[in-house]
């Protein structure tokens, strides 16, 4: 391991300094210690037989061919420094910034010998609730045109099964295991959070906030800024654990929302949720899913969290982490572009378990194409450049 | 075998009914390492309209000649973009997948039930039953002649019993109005098809030790501790385990789209099945 490493922070942001600077661009500044001591490539591209698709099998879109590296290119590759943090000041240090996203990669094992886990950049685990929960009645899932419909309704063990089940198991990884929690009430959320706080494994919290507030007659977290700041904030209080704040894209105007979010405390962003959908029965007498609505992810839903990213990227200071139909490297790029520092990968694993490792070995090779050694000067390009002139840009933009 | 993403090259594909194709793929990892019951989750071309794998059965598999095929129906875009396929083509494979049908050793008669497509699901059964020195009956269920399963395609071992909706072949009727016929001979019962035909067959092999006056098959009650509902050991003991289906997004056990409802609670149909013992399933929650 190196003893310079190059990592992304908004440390500067933070202490409030360089203010005249891009409020987007994450500062790229040199650190000594690496908090989570990561082998990068540990395997070569190639090193794994890659399955071959046939012309009309796949397209493997944007997918550069995966050859052996040459001595160069592997040494120009081991200068890209892919790692980025998360929350500055509790510690959420990333070996890149491709992860997976929450009910798409259950706790991690479910892949198997088919993904290489430690490859990744964090995992966010199933949401996670106080109590067991059974899920919805089936069918839970369907396809729709580039994307698909869930309605799965937060199916798992409760937390304390979770914690005994796949505590030890993550321990033993270096890659960063993020616990995605959702609850029916503060006290809910608060329990969960407690009762992660400290538990070796796991590396921080995600608050899925899309969840109905039964206490204020089921309106959802996500869509009342009152709510998501009480909600997070009580959280903040509860656990030292690095917090994430997860968006629903189901509200009119996300921009209030996330600054409550950013103002209790959260240390990043995540967004977006899926967007509310229908899928209705083949004999069309009756919706499809056993839960009549069900949650829009996929391609479809790109343009949505692009959108959403980057309104949110002009209005908090905190990381922003973006996911919504991530299918290649362009994507990952598009939503850097608008402000992300991080992405998740969600629907797109089923069809293709390999893409979050690859993407991370994609991002290494584009930042060596254009000479640099860190994505940072990728974050944030696509922005306004005036600050303060975004925010009513987008606010025309409401349909 | 664990699973694994394998390239398949496809070898051969021909309709073998109106809209049922039989496809021959090279994929030595999966020929070798598949048993009954098992699954392949398909990754479709054209991911932009397309954003999920499509599973279907393992119909064949033979580890001699590296080959495995599957039988489907067109019902469908992705199903029609595999008819589509050309010889030479490489599918991405991801399997084998799920629980396979588990045999008791000491079953010298077995039933396999069949309800259209369902064929396809039992289909390797009967070959490793035939190869296991088995005594194989295949009782197959089809709307009318027109869409029954050619027998030249099934080993030469097995009886083939054929009941058709309109009575065009064989017993007019319902395929699950002949396993009565065969319940006493049967030593276990293995079934892919509708739900609603599962659910019948399900309620006659509820009521079947009553009919026949027999004992249970295995360790007797109270004597010893029973094996856990689900178990391999469970299930190798059970007169009839059915292979299920249900809209896929994973296959892999990390999504919880395929769950069908048992009586401890949701079960996973591409982790815990396909296959399950029919006790295991709440079938009053199926229709
Ligand atoms: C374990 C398992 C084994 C199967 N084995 C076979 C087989 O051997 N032969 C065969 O012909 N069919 C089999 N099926 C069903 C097969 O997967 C669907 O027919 C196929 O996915 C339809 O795809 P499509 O794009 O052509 O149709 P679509 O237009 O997508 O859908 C047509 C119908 O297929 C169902 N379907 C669509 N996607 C899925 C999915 N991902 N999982 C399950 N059902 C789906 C839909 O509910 C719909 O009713 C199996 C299903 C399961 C779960
Ligand atoms: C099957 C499925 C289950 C999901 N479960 C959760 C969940 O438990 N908690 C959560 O916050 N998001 C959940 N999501 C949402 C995803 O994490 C992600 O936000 C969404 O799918 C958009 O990303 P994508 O387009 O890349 O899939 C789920 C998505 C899918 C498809
Ligand atoms: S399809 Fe994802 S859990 Fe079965």
């Amino acid at each position: 391991m190196k003893a310079k490493r190059t990592i992304i922070t908004f440390g500067d942001m933070r202490v409030g300094k360089d203010s005249n600077r891009s409020k987007r661009t994450p500062t790229v500044r040199k650190d000594k210690t690496a908090i989570i001591p990561v082998d990068r490539f540990p395997a070569l591209p190639g090193d794994r037989p890659r399955v071959e698709t046939g012309s009309a099998a796949v397209a493997d879109l944007g997918a550069p061919a995966a050859a052996r590296p040459s001595m160069a290119e592997r040494e120009a590759l081991d200068r890209v420094d892919l790692s980025v943090e998360l929350a500055p000041t509790r510690g959420l240090r990333l070996a890149n910034p491709i992860m997976v996203a929450s009910g798409t990669f259950g706790y991690g094992v479910e892949y198997g010998e088919v993904v290489d886990v430690q490859r990744i950049g964090a995992i966010c685990c199933k949401g996670t609730t106080l109590r067991p929960r059974a899920g919805n009645a089936p069918p839970r899932v369907t396809e729709t045109p580039g994307g698909m419909l869930n309605s799965i309704g937060l199916q798992n063990p409760g937390v304390d099964a979770v914690i005994e089940k796949y505590g030890p198991v993550w321990q033993g990884w270096k890659v960063p295991v993020i616990v995605n929690i959702a609850g029916e009430s503060i006290e809910d959320y608060v329990e969960v959070a407690r009762r992660l706080d400290g538990v070796p494994g796991v590396a921080g919290i995600e608050l899925n906030i899309s969840c109905p507030n039964v206490g204020k007659g089921g309106l959802q977290f996500a869509i009342d800024r009152d709510a998501a700041r009480a909600v997070t904030a009580a959280v903040r209080r509860a656990t030292d654990l690095p917090l994430l704040v997860k968006l629903s894209p189901n509200v009119a105007d996300v921009r209030p929302i996330a600054k409550a979010i950013e103002e209790a405390g959260a240390d990043a962003i995540t967004a977006i949720n899926t967007l509310s959908g229908l899928a209705v029965s083949p004999d069309r007498t009756r919706a499809l899913l056993g839960n009549t609505f069900g949650g829009l992810s996929g391609p479809a839903i790109k343009p949505v969290a692009l959108r959403i990213v980057y309104e949110v990227a002009q209005v908090v200071s905190i990381p922003i982490v973006a996911i919504g139909g991530i299918t290649n490297l362009g994507d990952v790029l598009d939503f850097f572009a608008c402000g992300a520092v991080a992405v998740q990968v969600g629907t797109a694993i089923f069809a293709d378990p390999e893409l979050p490792v690859r993407l991370g070995e994609e991002l290494a090779a584009e930042c060596v194409r254009r000479g640099l050694t860190s994505y940072g000067p990728l974050v944030g390009t696509a922005l306004p450049k005036r600050a303060g002139a975004s925010s009513a840009k987008g606010a025309e933009y409401r349909p | 075998m664990t699973m694994r993403l394998v390239s398949a090259e496809l070898v051969e594909s021909r309709q073998i009914l109106p809209g049922q194709w039989i496809q021959s793929f090279n994929a030595p990892e999966l020929a070798a390492g598949s048993r009954a019951g098992q699954f392949v989750h398909v990754r479709t071309g054209d991911y932009s309209g397309l954003v999920l794998r499509r599973p279907f059965s393992i119909n064949t598999a033979d580890p001699a000649t590296g080959i495995i095929t599957l039988h489907f129906r067109t019902v469908g875009r992705g199903t029609e973009w595999l008819t589509r396929a050309r010889e030479g083509d490489r599918l991405d494979m991801l399997g084998p997948l799920g629980r396979p049908f588990e045999v008791d050793p000491r079953s010298r008669h077995l039933l396999l039930i069949a309800g259209g497509l369902g064929m396809a699901g039992i289909r390797m059964l009967a070959d490793e039953a035939v190869r296991d020195g088995r005594q194989v009956v295949v009782l197959f269920g089809a709307q009318s002649a027109a869409h029954v399963y050619p027998s030249s395609l099934l080993p030469d071992e097995v009886e083939y019993v054929v009941a058709t909706d309109d009575g065009s072949l064989g017993h007019h009727g319902f395929v699950t109005e002949l396993v009565t016929q065969y319940e006493a001979w049967a030593d276990q019962a293995f079934a892919c098809g509708p739900h609603a035909m599962l659910k019948r067959l399900a309620a006659l092999a509820a009521g079947r030790r009553e009919r026949l006056g027999v004992a249970k098959l295995g360790r007797k009650r109270g004597g010893g501790k029973q094996d856990p509902l689900g178990s391999t050991s469970a299930r190798r003991k059970a007169f009839l385990q059915v292979s299920m289906e249900q809209t896929m997004g994973c296959a892999v056990g990390a999504c919880l789209g395929c769950t069908v409802i048992g009586v401890d609670g949701p079960q996973r149909v591409c982790r815990e099945g396909p296959v399950f013992a029919a006790e295991e399933i709440a079938w009053e929650s199926i229709a």
